[in-house]
């Protein structure tokens, strides 16, 4: 069964096909278009995705090996996301549908990363802890089947990624800020400075904006301004600020192992690409006797491979949808996440 | 609430009671842009108004750009920090968000891109004091 994927929530713009449960593409406009294109410069807009989809589905297919009239379903996301963006894919999906008459699945991209686990060699067991963390969302999770999702715990302000992207430009870093923290956080200590992990009244929330405007504080505190900030400083700062953030999410999810039983680990979304988020979830799971499941990179920022894996989940689980099926900006009520 | 308002925040009780004078003036088809560096608690007065409205889920749109929220009244919360061109505003349809007059419109860092905003509006500036106290000035653009 050859299954396509189409992602156009944000920025980026991907296309995937898993042939027979294997994964023969997934191209992210991000990283092969702007390349292999010519360069579109990175915007938020509609436009782009709409050029880029189709050129990007047909290099997807070729490198799949498949025609396309060999694709069996057609996966795209429906939202959340910017409706304008999300629209493009789901319509031009929409259409790849009704014209090769194979059944069409909406995803939702939440649900669409809450699965990216099953991407990887090793799958999550059922149940599992899911800790969703990107620049849009922090989510902790029981998954407790393909559909039945239970939330613990959300951000009640910033996103994980937000507060990395947001610190890295404080510290002058630049964009990507997941990176670049990450970058310079291996040259420095994380001890340098005592960073608070905000407590909610909901024991497995979290809050990332008391975090940012302590890292503020500090910066106006001991510097004045950013731009003050020596540079044999800006690793420890870095750091330290890594660390609370990381504490921030091993201590919830920690909270959640002690308290539900579950039989693995699965951080997914941009933010698990951090290098020591993986490391300490590694030393949380083997304290717990837990597997610990973090999908490859490439499925860790936004991508089409979640979506036609999420898709074909929602299919073989005898799932129809409609032609007539609507684009959303939020969470709908028909999501497994509650 | 007379504006321009301006007072002194001392505390995060202090801006949920500034957040909830201010809602009291809002109506369906306001725009509220707000102005303030980060971390001066723009994302927590629009979730202390929100709160008057019943609306308790009040995130950090800076990476959605923008959130609908439903409560007594319908709320959309945009973030203009990853903004870079006009052009990508446009693309939204934000002018669709601006019109809704069913909707009250709050916009954080709306200086960003203040040209985009229509003559009507409050504008609403957050500057962080000494000791974590915060000054707050509402003026009313028409």
């Amino acid at each position: 069964m050859n299954i396509v994927g189409i992602e156009s929530s944000c920025d980026e713009t991907s296309a995937a096909v898993i042939c027979d449960g294997k994964l023969k593409a997934n191209l992210i406009s991000s990283q092969h278009f702007h390349k292999d294109f010519g360069g579109v410069v990175p915007e938020l807009s509609s436009r782009a995705h709409l050029q880029i989809i189709a050129p990007l589905l047909k290099q997807a297919l070729n490198q799949a090996g498949i025609k396309k009239d060999e694709i069996d379903v057609v996966c795209a996301t429906a939202g959340p996301g910017l409706i304008g963006a999300v629209l493009v894919g789901l319509t031009f999906a929409k259409g790849l549908s009704y014209s090769l008459n194979k059944p069409f699945v909406p995803v939702n991209h939440i649900e669409g990363h809450i699965y990216s686990g099953f991407l990887m060699d090793e799958k999550p067991e059922y149940p599992y802890l899911c800790l969703v963390v990107s620049g849009g969302h922090t989510l902790l999770l029981i998954v407790e089947s393909e559909t039945a999702i239970r939330k613990l715990g959300s951000t009640i302000d910033d996103a994980a990624g937000e507060a990395f992207d947001k610190t890295a430009k404080m510290l002058g870093l630049g964009y990507p800020g997941g990176i670049k923290i990450q970058e310079e956080a291996e040259k420095g200590n994380p001890d340098f400075i005592d960073f608070p992990v905000s407590q909610c009244k909901n024991e497995f929330d979290f809050s990332f904006s008391g975090l940012k405007t302590s890292v503020l504080r500090y910066i106006q505190k001991e510097f004045g301004n950013a731009g003050n900030i020596p540079i044999d400083k800006i690793p420890d700062i870095a750091a330290s600020f890594q660390k609370a953030a990381v504490d921030a999410l091993i201590q919830k999810s920690e909270r959640a192992l002690k308290n539900y039983n579950v039989n693995s680990i699965s951080i997914v979304g941009g933010v698990a690409a951090n290098k020591y988020l993986r490391e300490r979830f590694v030393l949380l799971s083997a304290k717990y006797k837990k597997s610990l499941n973090i999908p490859d990179l490439q499925f860790c920022g936004d991508n089409a491979a979640m979506i036609a894996q999420r898709g074909v989940m929602l299919h073989n689980n005898g799932l129809k949808f409609d032609l007539d099926y609507n684009a959303y900006a939020g969470l709908p009520e028909s999501a497994f996440i509650p | 609430m007379l504006f321009p308002y301006k007072i002194i925040l001392n505390s995060e009780i202090d801006t949920l009671k500034t957040a909830e004078e201010f809602s009291k003036v809002l109506k369906n088809g306001d725009i509220v842009a707000l102005n303030g560096n980060l971390g001066t608690g723009k994302t927590f007065f629009v979730k202390g108004v929100a709160k008057q409205f019943n609306i308790t889920n009040v995130n950090s749109p800076t990476f959605a750009i923008v959130y609908e929220y439903k409560g007594d009244r319908k709320i959309y919360h945009f973030d203009f920090y990853r903004i870079k061109k006009i052009e990508e505003l446009y693309d939204i349809g934000i002018e669709e968000y601006f019109n809704d007059d069913e909707a009250i419109v709050f916009i954080e860092w709306a200086e960003l891109m203040i040209e985009i905003l229509p003559k009507k509006y409050y504008l609403i500036k957050i500057n962080l004091l000494e000791n974590n106290k915060r000054e707050i000035e509402i003026t009313k653009h028409e």
